[in-house]
């Protein structure tokens, strides 16, 4: 069967790898683009969020390339994420289209349901349960090393001499990391991954701002609705971090709950789950400010309610603890120009910060 | 005498009279601009409908509509006071009976209405924005100081409209600036915008109605050439200009006005002397309650004529 | 002098109003509600709260500001579940702590999280919990929360019998209030019991259905069992108790043959750009008029009034003419 999934940052390498092993052919659904967004703007409700809007444009172009199933994963709420499969599979069958949806709830909440999906795919193509479970785990490497070069890839940019040159040597690690097959082809091609960014020509000496990116995770993740903002900022001499990873996310729906320090931080403000990230951004931006980083960053889609109730909040946590937080709301008509003006006077507020502390050597790439 | 049937649209950017014989063919129309002053702009297409008429024909039942439809109905006498989308869809239905979806875009409303067998079934208004509207056009034109009126005809020699992003004016403003500067010239940028507003009307009142054909696009915006082109390139479907399509509303309500006077043979007209009232607006704030409304008294000749405003309707009765 | 509890006259007000206010009333508090949403409580509600937030969000924030100073407690209930199985939209669940990270100089709060995922008997422990924080013996608060029930049921009853809230409650709604008329056109108002009955936000829309000779039928008129028959309708439920509830008599009077439904939503609201959808898809499929009616701070009279009477227009035409 041809089967496609969400276009997620660089995820579809490690799922495309995985369909593929499983005797199917994966539609890789194309980086969204502009035609992408319109087409999910013309059939989704206009006050969806972005990447329900994003998702919908992806599964038409994958649907007019022939896919014939879409797996996707639900979710428990309250976010409207974990409704969105069962929307898209509704709207996509109004406008006529013929294709089987298959969403995977996380499987703390139906182990068997869970299983009975999996079977649903491998069954058709006559693969074994253990096959299953090697190749799974092979893609799920693929993933970790994905998102360990991607991690890389933003500590480094910052200190580049030649602007651009991250970004290319990231490309080609990306390159190698999708043609490895084998488990042992994909250590080295992490390897090698690791030294092409290593090889950026670096000047260690600069001392850059250090901003923590916090909301939610599609828009944090997926560099064309974010405005490439890590891209943009490391390029302007500023490392990011960011707590929230694919493979982290995945690790916290499946098996153990790895986000008790988020919690924690977050108690003496908000102490109830609010779906989505709501709360991760609110303790996150605590522990970001206790680690010392000189700013924070949320990211959300328009509409996004539980990064809203997170707003109402953080505009508290950082007068209390004096770190910046700048809210971008994304959503298809935010433009380019406006979100770079934006990211530039924070970064200069930043520095300003810095300075009044005394630290005279803070500068930007812009020797301001 | 004849007998003729007046119907009155008034908006808030234009103020339409249309006037009815009575086997419905249309005798006159009139399109005056409101410039914020419906009073004077009602009063002065009376006067004018006055003169036309004179001695020819005698106005028997008139019927209001468009925002300021309760004004009107009031001051005229009106038989029929109906809201705009059901007095578009009548026009229509009378003129061109298969039409199944109707466009109507006006200064700083937009609608679409969906007809079945002459039905209305489905419609909608722009909502919390006017992107889609004409003014998004007017906005452009002055900023590239050429007349609206010229838009037409320049977008449709355009070869290759430019894209232009943005859904309201002053986005799609910047984005238009941008265009220019990297050396497209005016009437690929006119015919872009053009295009961006049917886009925009269609991600907005059109998102999730189902389009069918006969195509009536009617309203201000429809003296454009070169939108009913845009709007054909992108639909792939053929859409239709009526004769009277800037005063469309203001013929639905003298259809309905006819219609009801034939069947009931009654009649509110005060008659075309109105032209010769005194009407007068005055605004109190009532201060009742915490919503501080805004109470309107009109007065005509010195007697309370309407009031209107108060959310509780306390102010309803006029010898209050 | 009894201490005084402050009741925001707002969100879960018109559905659990009765219930808490007896209780608070049986344990000897008096209960002090914010009066009707206006013109002022909107202007508050929008200062304090960020511009991103949706009507109900700066509303409440409104009523507490109109409250705060004049009542020693403030009752901003954190509804989490009241059937075990569903929650409430995320404003729900951090309403507390935007109100109280927020608002300055705040009366102490009476913020216990009302969460039934253990079963009925979740209420009475959260019972126990705040008459805790008020100082009350166990005794009597059991006593109270027996008394509440039995209001809460009889008034649950009310509404059933198609009575609506802005009847039953005490707020001084500006509308004169609604009756319940049968005519041959009937449609369905549906969406939120905070948008809906607050006249000031719906620019009284049910009592201008009522004057166009419409019977108008709402969310609240179906009891919880049969609202409950179509929890398995779709392969998976909406997370959020009244976006369900929507859903489910969406269903009901679909089935029921009504002439029309409006779908009563605020702007930007997030349960709602899911819920219209599937609304919308599903009233196509049963070829009913289908038209929705987005609110926030910035909704002119006019502009619903004209649509109101067009959708009515719109159904009786289909009437005449089937």
């Amino acid at each position: 069967m041809r089967v496609t999934f969400p276009h997620m940052g660089t995820s579809h390498i490690a799922f495309k790898h995985l369909i593929n092993n499983l005797g199917h052919e994966a539609i890789v659904p194309p980086a969204p683009s502009k035609r992408t967004l319109s087409l999910g703007v013309r059939h989704a409700p206009e006050f969806a969020c972005i990447p329900f809007k994003i998702l919908l444009g992806s599964y038409i172009e994958a649907l007019e390339n022939g896919a014939e199933m879409i797996i996707s994963s639900g979710g428990v709420g309250p976010c409207r994420a974990g409704i969105y499969g069962l929307l898209h599979e509704e709207i996509l069958k109004d406008l006529g289209y013929d294709f089987e949806m298959l969403i995977f709830e996380p499987p703390l909440r139906g182990l068997l349901d869970f299983i009975k999906k999996i079977g649903r795919v491998i069954r058709p193509t006559r693969v074994s349960w253990p096959t299953f479970i090697k190749v799974f785990k092979t893609s799920w490497q693929k993933l970790i090393i994905l998102d360990e070069t991607e991690i890389l890839s933003h500590q480094i940019r910052p200190y580049e001499v030649i602007r651009g040159e991250t970004t290319r040597a990231f490309k080609e690690a990306l390159t190698l990391i999708d043609k490895a097959e084998t488990r042992q082809e994909l250590d080295s091609a992490g390897q090698a991954a690791e030294m092409l960014l290593r090889d950026v020509t670096q000047d260690r000496s600069r001392k850059p701002l250090r901003i923590g990116l916090i909301g939610e995770i599609y828009v944090v993740l997926e560099p064309f609705i974010n405005l490439d903002i890590e891209k943009t900022l490391g390029e302007m001499g500023v490392e990011t971090h960011r707590s929230i990873y694919l493979t982290d996310w995945t690790r916290d729906n499946t098996v153990f709950d790895g986000e008790k320090d988020i919690k924690n931080a977050a108690k003496p403000y908000l102490n109830q789950l609010i779906g989505g990230h709501g709360i991760n951004s609110v303790g996150e931006t605590v522990l970001y400010a206790s680690n010392g980083f000189d700013g924070v960053i949320q990211l959300a889609p328009f509409t996004c309610i539980p990064e809203i109730v997170a707003k109402s909040i953080l505009n508290r946590v950082s007068r209390d603890l004096n770190i910046p937080v700048l809210t971008l709301f994304l959503d298809e008509q935010t433009g380019t120009a406006g979100a770079q003006t934006r990211l530039e006077a924070f970064t200069d507020l930043l520095l300003q910060k810095r300075r009044n502390k005394g630290d005279l050597d803070a500068t930007g790439i812009f020797g301001n | 005498m004849q007998q003729g049937f007046l119907g009155i649209d008034v908006g808030s950017v234009s103020t339409n009279f249309v006037i009815l014989a009575e086997d419905a063919r249309v005798i006159e129309t009139l399109y005056i601009r409101t410039k914020g002053q419906p009073i004077k702009t009602i009063k002065a297409g009376l006067q004018h409908v006055r003169n036309i008429l004179k001695g020819k024909m005698e106005i028997i039942a008139a019927g209001a509509t468009g925002s300021a439809r309760n004004l009107s109905g009031i001051m005229v006498g009106a038989d029929i006071i109906k809201n705009e989308i059901t007095a578009h869809a009548v026009a229509v239905s009378r003129i061109i009976p298969d039409a199944q979806t109707i466009f109507e875009i006006g200064g700083q409303d937009s609608k679409i209405i969906i007809l079945r067998n002459g039905i209305v079934t489905d419609f909608a208004m722009n909502t919390v924005c006017a992107a889609g509207t004409g003014s998004f056009l007017d906005q452009q034109a002055s900023r590239l100081s050429i007349p609206i009126e010229d838009f037409g005809k320049m977008a449709l020699a355009a070869r290759n409209p430019v894209r232009i992003a943005g859904r309201c004016g002053v986005f799609a403003e910047s984005d238009m600036i941008h265009k220019q500067q990297l050396g497209y010239n005016l009437e690929e940028i006119i015919a872009g915008l053009c295009e961006a507003l049917v886009r925009n009307y269609l991600n907005n009142v059109g998102k999730g109605k189902e389009i069918l054909a006969p195509i009536v696009f009617q309203g201000g915006v429809a003296a454009n050439g070169g939108i009913a082109k845009a709007f054909e390139e992108i639909l792939g479907q053929k859409v239709t200009v009526p004769k009277y399509y800037d005063v469309m509303g203001a013929l639905g309500v003298a259809y309905l006005a006819l219609r009801n006077y034939r069947e009931t043979g009654i009649t509110k007209f005060k008659g075309l002397v109105t032209a010769d009232y005194e009407f007068i607006a005055k605004s109190f704030e009532c201060k009742g309650c915490a919503n501080n409304c805004e109470i309107i008294n009109i007065h005509q000749n010195d007697s309370l004529l309407a009031r209107w405003g108060s959310r509780c309707g306390k102010w309803e009765h006029l010898d209050h | 002098m009894k201490e005084t509890i402050g009741y925001p006259t707002a969100l879960s007000y018109y559905s659990y109003y009765p219930f808490w206010n007896a209780f608070f009333t049986t344990l000897g508090f008096s209960v002090v509600i914010s009066p009707a949403s206006s013109k002022q409580i909107i202007d508050w509600g929008v200062k304090e709260t960020v511009n991103d937030a949706c009507i109900p969000i700066k509303l409440f924030h409104g009523h507490v500001m109109s409250l705060k100073d004049r009542v020693d407690y403030l009752f901003v209930p954190r509804m989490v579940s009241v059937d075990g199985k569903t929650t409430f939209c995320p404003k729900f669940l951090g309403l507390p702590d935007m109100v109280r990270w927020s608002i300055p100089d705040l009366p102490r709060l009476i913020d216990e999280r009302i969460d039934l995922k253990k079963g009925a008997r979740g209420l009475l422990s959260t019972c126990y919990k705040i008459g805790n924080f008020l100082k009350q013996n166990p005794a009597r608060v059991f006593y109270a929360y027996l008394v509440a029930q039995w209001v809460h049921r009889q008034y649950q009853d009310n509404l059933n019998r198609g009575i609506f809230p802005n009847k039953i409650l005490p707020s001084k709604e500006t509308g004169r209030g609604l009756n319940s008329i049968e005519t041959e056109i009937r449609i369905a108002v549906l969406g939120y019991p905070y948008e809906i009955y607050d006249s000031y936000i719906s620019v009284n829309l049910l009592q201008k259905l009522n004057e166009m000779g419409v019977a108008v039928r709402t969310v609240e008129m179906l009891s919880n069992k049969v609202l409950g028959g179509y929890r398995h309708r779709l392969s998976k439920n909406l997370f959020w108790q009244y976006s369900n509830r929507v859903l489910w008599a969406t269903y009901h009077y679909l089935e029921k043959k009504i002439d029309g439904i409006i779908h009563v939503s605020a702007f930007g609201c997030g349960p709602d750009a899911m819920l219209d959808k599937l609304m919308q898809l599903e009233a196509k499929k049963h070829d009913i008029p289908f038209m929705t009616l987005t609110l926030d701070e910035h909704t002119g009279e006019a502009g619903v009034v004209t649509r109101l009477e067009a959708f009515v227009d719109m159904v009786r035409f289909r009437r005449e003419s089937s």
